[in-house]
């Protein structure tokens, strides 16, 4: 499109060549879960980056949702540790063929 | 109780290392602490009389399975959703220490009204969140303690992911996406 083109000419004249391959916001948007979740391969990754880096409203889209997995990973309630003690000598127990609910 | 030496070394070699995630996982499901416990140790003893049919692959996923069988056979006696407290994540988010710094006031508003969202999600909508984001489960393993499709774990957790930034919007706390 000439309005690309354009684009791509002015981006060149101030140093900043868009890659060939950039990924657009519909591409971005509906892979972008993935990307947060590391369910995506190393290059579609670099690409979706690029993106992020130029696109503000996709950055900011990024943004909020990175925040939210960040708050929620926080507030994961601690396992009680002589829970897993208690249970891990239980599994022992029964690794040993003994009654397992008889310490 | 006696077992041959392989399936107790499989035993101990593929179950005792997961305890910690299936109590995890038991507490999202449960929770309750001692009924997560409980579950877990019906689940030990299932898997220990499974192991010699287990093929070694994937032990998680397979773990994942039996506790979700054992949570189930364990409600058909019980109401489990009386157990529920719905307000336990938000009173762990208020338990946690405060931060006196103005930034810090802003994250801390942020993170209880994400917390809010979470716990007034559909059921289904919210363990598929506290599996993935809160318990660190992937897609696959959470498939297997919702007995669904990976494509609808991704499916509900992407709509659910949506419905708590809607809200952070509506609530005037998501950065702007509007040019």
């Amino acid at each position: 499109m000439p309005g690309n083109h354009v684009k791509a000419w002015i981006m060149k004249l101030f140093g900043r060549a868009p890659a060939t391959d950039a990924m657009d916001c519909h591409e971005v948007g509906a892979l972008l879960q993935h990307y947060l979740d590391g369910h995506i391969d190393a290059e579609r990754a670099r690409r979706i980056e690029e993106h992020l880096d130029d696109c503000r409203r996709c950055g900011m889209e990024a943004e909020t949702y990175e925040r939210i997995k960040v708050t929620l990973a926080a507030h994961r309630p601690e396992v009680p540790p002589e829970s897993v003690e208690r249970l891990r000598a239980f599994g022992e127990r029964l690794a040993r063929g003994e009654d397992p609910s008889t310490p | 109780m006696q077992r041959p030496a392989t399936g107790d070394t499989a035993f101990e070699r593929f179950v005792l290392p997961e305890i910690e995630v299936l109590l995890r996982v038991a507490n999202s499901l449960t929770r309750n602490h001692a009924e997560a416990e409980d579950l877990v140790q019906d689940t030990l003893i299932r898997a220990y009389r499974g192991i010699d049919g287990f093929d070694g692959r994937h032990p998680r996923a397979w773990l994942l399975t039996i506790l979700r069988n054992t949570h189930i056979n364990r409600n058909r006696r019980r109401r489990p959703e009386l157990l529920r407290d719905p307000d336990a994540a938000f009173d762990r988010l208020a338990a946690a220490p405060s931060d006196d710094e103005a930034d810090a006031t802003v994250d801390h508003e942020l993170d209880v009204e994400i917390v809010r969202a979470l716990d007034e999600l559909d059921d289904r909508f919210r363990r598929v969140i506290e599996l993935v984001d809160v318990d660190g489960l992937s897609y696959a393993e959470a498939a297997e303690v919702l007995a669904v499709p990976v494509g609808t774990v991704m499916s509900r957790l992407h709509r659910a992911r949506s419905r708590i930034r809607d809200r952070l919007d509506r609530a005037g706390l998501a950065p702007r996406s509007h040019m």
